[in-house]
């Protein structure tokens, strides 16, 4: 993170990204946030989110994905026929989603299983399809780079957010120690099962909206 | 505007590439993947059978556990997981696997048997996709445990087992079943009564 904004000051006006790394980076983790702001790929953040582990599984899965399919799609750009670019996106998303499924399933199984289906569910994830579709088709190789990660960091950063709080208040557990003490805590049986997802991503998506502000009208 | 020939051929590269990087990932992932789910197998085989195991154990230890102590006996279409401790300071168990189809996809488990071959030891399911909260809960410990105990045949010596409506199980076959998960319960007590039925059968 540091380095790639290190990397955008340095080089601007004119330099690999030019000069929009870090206005780009800054749109999709906050101006623009997919979950907060776009409100896309709800379905995930809801499902995957009853522990803090899963989010950050998850949220590393969608950075992945989102700089993997980002990157490919823009440095095709130029190459891909207009009639058949959806068709080609989902092709090359899929396979980032399941190249990942597979190695999820081969190194870390048990994490596997309690995604279950959410992690191949990510290919059909609005986030992915939409930052490939809306920028990487029009946009150079790095600077896609840098808004699949900031799209990315973006969805994940929020994931970890309500899986923090939902394990927390949930099982009283971070990481599965115990943080709030069972003998004055009795945890929250309704903070890990989906009505409490709702609650707490309406809570986060509030508070979110509410730091940044409004956004400011423009003037036509 | 680029011609019908450039685009299938664009649409057939770009399909061989994707194809190919999957082929990669999937055989060099492979072997791993087949570790995970053998150990997983094992892992519910030694639970059913109630094997004692120790607190920690990586997946290898628990291939070489199952491996030293449990016997796999082929018998017709049934393959029976025979745990014999040695020495003898155990129970020894039999543990037979069932499948079948459950509401909404197949359920599959092991049963596991003392070694009169009467009395049910313990119960896994280690595949099912029922309705979560109610056909679901045939996965949680206290479903499971009731089954404990049991035995596969009524007083009478007629073979099968009973889950019958919740609070009412009386008989030593009888197992109270799930509230609002009749179905589940019906088609879990059929497979259950099917794998019964060739073990009876089988000693015959």
């Amino acid at each position: 993170m540091a380095d790639k904004q290190l990397a955008c000051m340095t080089c601007e006006p004119k330099g690999l990204c030019g000069g929009r790394g870090l206005l780009t980076l800054k749109d999709g983790a906050w101006a623009n946030n997919p979950l907060a702001i776009q409100i896309l790929g709800i379905c995930s953040a809801l499902a995957v989110t009853n522990r803090l582990e899963n989010s950050l599984v998850m949220g590393a899965a969608l950075i992945f994905v989102c700089v993997g399919s980002n990157l490919l799609v823009s440095l095709l750009r130029k190459h891909t026929p207009h009639r058949i670019r959806m068709i080609a996106e989902v092709a090359i998303i899929a396979t980032f989603v399941i190249v990942f499924d597979q190695f999820l399933k081969a190194f870390y199984w048990d994490m596997s299983k309690q995604l279950g289906p959410y992690v191949g569910l990510i290919i059909t994830n609005c986030i992915v399809m939409g930052r490939a579709e809306a920028f990487a088709l029009q946009n150079p190789p790095i600077l896609s780079i840098v808004d699949g990660v900031a799209n990315g960091l973006g969805y994940a950063v929020i994931l970890a957010i309500i899986g923090f709080f939902r394990e927390l208040l949930g099982t009283g557990e971070i990481f599965g120690y115990e943080v709030l003490s069972g003998q004055w805590y009795t945890p929250n049986q309704l903070m890990i099962l989906a009505p409490g997802a709702f609650f707490a991503l309406g809570i986060v998506i509030a508070v979110f909206n509410t730091i940044k502000g409004p956004e400011p009208q423009e003037n036509k | 505007m680029k011609g019908s020939a450039y685009t299938l051929g664009y649409a057939a590269v770009l399909g061989v590439v994707c194809a190919l990087l999957l082929t990669g990932a999937a055989s060099f992932t492979a072997p791993y993947q087949e570790a995970n789910a053998k150990a997983e197998e094992v892992l519910n085989i030694l639970l059913v059978l109630n094997v004692s195991l120790p607190a920690e154990t990586s997946s290898e230890e628990l291939v070489e556990i199952y491996k030293e102590k449990v016997l796999e006996q082929k018998i017709g279409d049934i393959v029976k997981y025979v745990y014999s401790p040695q020495p003898p300071n155990e129970d020894g168990a039999i543990a037979i696997r069932f499948a079948g189809s459950g509401l909404w996809g197949p359920i599959k488990g092991f049963l596991a048997l003392e070694q009169d071959m009467k009395t049910i030891r313990g119960i896994t399911f280690y595949e099912q996709e029922e309705t979560p909260g109610l056909g679901g809960e045939i996965v949680t410990e206290g479903f499971r445990k009731s089954f404990v105990g049991k035995t596969i045949h009524d007083k009478d010596d007629n073979v099968g087992i009973v889950i019958c409506k919740p609070g009412s199980a009386k008989q030593q076959n009888e197992i109270d079943g799930i509230t609002g998960a009749t179905m589940t319960c019906d088609k879990v007590q059929a497979m259950l009564n099917e794998v019964i039925k060739s073990i009876v059968e089988e000693k015959q």
